[in-house]
């Protein structure tokens, strides 16, 4: 069933930040979008450079001298895979450590998606790394490659660490496969994913003394510690002081628990100084509820809501709305007001920070429609330059409907509640009768091709909008997604 | 990444392992020529007192008696052993010098007066090559053997530092 709602002529009374005027032909967004894409094209020269420069610094103290022999080029090959692995290892590391600049440049999800897809190079590079020097040492001694190894772990000091680190960082990765990985809790992933710090850890002891790494009078030497004291630092400040920080800061507490449908409830906080949490509605924190048998367990979860400010007397609002997703989720909705809340965030770029365009179009599938609940409540747009579509089994599935209707007609937006079974075929994420009328995407989204799209819903349906969205010319920059189920 | 991003990338690239390849052929040729520089300071070490050659390998030219004055014995006497050091030689982790004991015209002792010590691991390093060093020449009867892979560069210096021993033994 598909149901059009007419925007009404906008209220007077919009939100302030929706008033912002602009001249007419001013494009407000373009230049943060340049700026945005610049930085991650940035990133990125940087993060490939950073594998390059470790070679180079190694040419430059030397390394090149021991290609003339076949040992001497094993034990070359080897040091170099053993350098951009170990590269490859502090640039997941600075990925995971949430560090603003990447997030606002490319996305956390994003972040996390490059961090997986190094995991297995750096792993193959390590690997290579003792092949080949056990083969290139065992050729300078007269020893197969076995042999070599052997007596590399009984005779070489800090080699047995580095043994028991490659074993560490093949736990980490084989745990991490999507195979692996499904048949496990994610409490155990999670806790072998801990031992990558134990594997750079017992990795870095036979730099110091087998390899030249950190050998004084080398180029390699501040290189090396530059990258692994900075990540380390990148880790222990946006990983562990910005998180407390921003706890004890906001002082956040449960207020109460509603319930919007059967299993899907809101969960409101009151809090201090949330103006500095001001433009991060859609954006994700992750919340831990300090209260028995919960406390361990952080939830991402998206504002539902701008913050509100608090005033003289009265202390500032904050809502999440969540399903009853896995066990943790289910638990949630008997939390108690008057529980503290320990948050870390936010973070990703579901926000205006990604805008690029003066025309947005929103299309929200189940528990997805909440974020951009909160993104529509704020993010700037002239009354008819943005369109909405909700989709659902039924009315009572677009969660916060109400609300986000009230503010369609605040706004001048145009609404669309997709409702009734899903279609198949090519437009999955339409309802069936939708697509056997014949409306598409343009249908809904004429201009949607100049227009910022946000997608937040389930996995296979957003990809299945997001197929749609490309078909009809929307380049990546301005296509913003929020995954939603991890 | 946008495709200029991505070519500026790769020229910056291969302008990084350019740099580093050219300024690391640069350390080589000043590597060799801090063992020619070697060769001399071994000369002023006493490995051959009357040697004046500036040059490489061929310092010691003088009888053995150029040996340095840890000489327990008159080099000519063919059952006397008679030891040799070798030229102190510089490496990034330390300096290295070896002391020959040559005795009835065979190496009895290869000694090591220095070690790459620079750092506590170097060290260990050090103290694990060295014999393994000192076996092997013992067996081959010259510095011409493996160097030990894990300690490349203490090898190298051991056994330079060994064959200017040698010459100034002239073994």
């Amino acid at each position: 069933m598909t149901s059009l709602l007419t925007p009404e002529s906008p209220v007077e009374t919009a939100p302030a930040t929706a008033s912002r005027k602009r001249p007419p032909g001013v494009e407000r967004f373009r230049p943060q979008a340049r700026r945005r894409l610049a930085r991650a094209d940035l990133l990125g020269a940087v993060g490939w450079l950073s594998g390059m420069a470790a070679v180079a610094l190694w040419l430059a103290d030397g390394g090149a001298s021991g290609f003339s022999s076949f040992a001497g080029t094993m034990t070359a090959l080897g040091i170099v895979a053993g350098l951009i692995g170990m590269d490859l290892v502090l640039l997941m590391l600075l990925l995971a450590a949430r560090i603003p600049v990447v997030d606002n440049a490319i996305g956390h999800d994003r972040a996390l998606e490059i961090h997986k897809s190094l995991g297995k190079p750096a792993l193959y590079l390590l690997l290579a790394h003792g092949l080949f020097l056990a083969i290139g040492y065992g050729a300078a001694e007269g020893l197969d490659p076995l042999s070599e190894s052997i007596s590399l772990w009984v005779n070489v000091p800090d080699m047995w660490l580095a043994f028991v680190s490659m074993a560490l960082f093949i736990a980490v990765v084989v745990t991490s496969l999507v195979a692996v990985r499904r048949k496990f809790p994610y409490e155990f992933w999670y806790v072998v994913h801990l031992l990558t710090y134990a594997a750079v850890g017992t990795a870095i002891p036979h730099q110091f003394s087998v390899g030249g790494l950190f050998a004084e009078g080398t180029w390699q030497r501040w290189y090396w510690l530059a990258l692994c004291i900075g990540t380390g630092v990148a880790l222990a400040w946006f990983r562990v002081y910005q998180p407390l920080a921003a706890s004890f800061r906001h002082q956040l507490t449960v207020s109460r628990v509603v319930r919007v449908a059967p299993d899907v409830f809101s969960i409101e906080m009151t809090g201090r100084n949330l103006e500095r949490l001001a433009g991060s509605g859609g954006r994700f924190f992750l919340w831990r509820f300090l209260a028995p048998g919960q406390w361990w367990q952080p939830h991402p979860f998206s504002l539902s809501a701008e913050p509100v400010p608090g005033g003289l007397n009265r202390p500032g609002k904050l809502r999440i709305t969540v399903r009853n997703l896995g066990e943790g989720s289910a638990s949630l909705a008997h939390i108690r007001p008057g529980t503290k809340v320990a948050i870390e965030g936010p973070y990703g770029l579901f926000s205006t920070a990604a805008r690029s365009r003066e025309d947005v179009v929103m299309i929200g599938a189940g528990i997805g429609i909440t974020p951009l609940r909160s993104l529509l409540e704020t993010t700037p747009f002239d009354p008819g330059h943005a369109i909405v579509l909700l989709r659902g089994h039924d009315e009572s599935e677009l969660f916060l409907g109400q609300e986000i209707m009230a503010i369609c007609q605040a706004r001048g937006v145009t609404l669309y509640h997709l409702t009734g079974p899903r279609s198949s075929g090519d437009h999955a994420w339409l309802p069936r009768n939708a697509v056997n009328d014949g409306f598409t995407l343009s249908s809904y989204a004429p201009a949607i091709a100049n227009a910022d799209v946000y997608v937040c819903g389930p996995a296979l349906w957003a990809s299945s909008v997001i197929r749609d969205v490309q078909a009809a010319g929307v380049p990546a920059e301005q296509l913003h997604n929020e995954r939603f189920d991890w | 990444m946008r495709i200029r991003a991505a070519l500026a990338t790769a020229v910056a690239s291969a302008g990084i392992l350019l740099a580093g390849w050219q300024s690391g052929a640069h350390i080589a040729e000043t590597g060799t020529a801090t063992t020619t520089s070697l060769n001399s300071s071994a000369t002023s070490g006493g490995i051959a007192a009357g040697g004046t050659n500036s040059g490489g390998g061929t310092t010691a030219t003088g009888p053995s008696s150029a040996g340095s004055g840890s000489s327990s014995g008159s080099s000519t006497g063919s059952t006397t052993a008679a030891t040799y050091d070798g030229a102190s030689v510089q490496t990034r982790f330390g300096t290295v010098q070896v002391q020959v004991t040559i005795q009835s015209g065979k190496i009895t002792e290869v000694t090591a007066l220095q070690l790459t010590d620079a750092e506590r691991k170097s060290a260990q390093i050090s103290s694990r090559a060295a014999p393994v060093l000192r076996s092997e020449v013992l067996q081959a009867q010259s510095a011409n053997v493996q160097t030990i892979g894990g300690a490349t560069v203490t090898s190298d210096a051991y056994l330079t530092s060994l064959q200017a021993a040698l010459d100034a033994a002239n073994f």
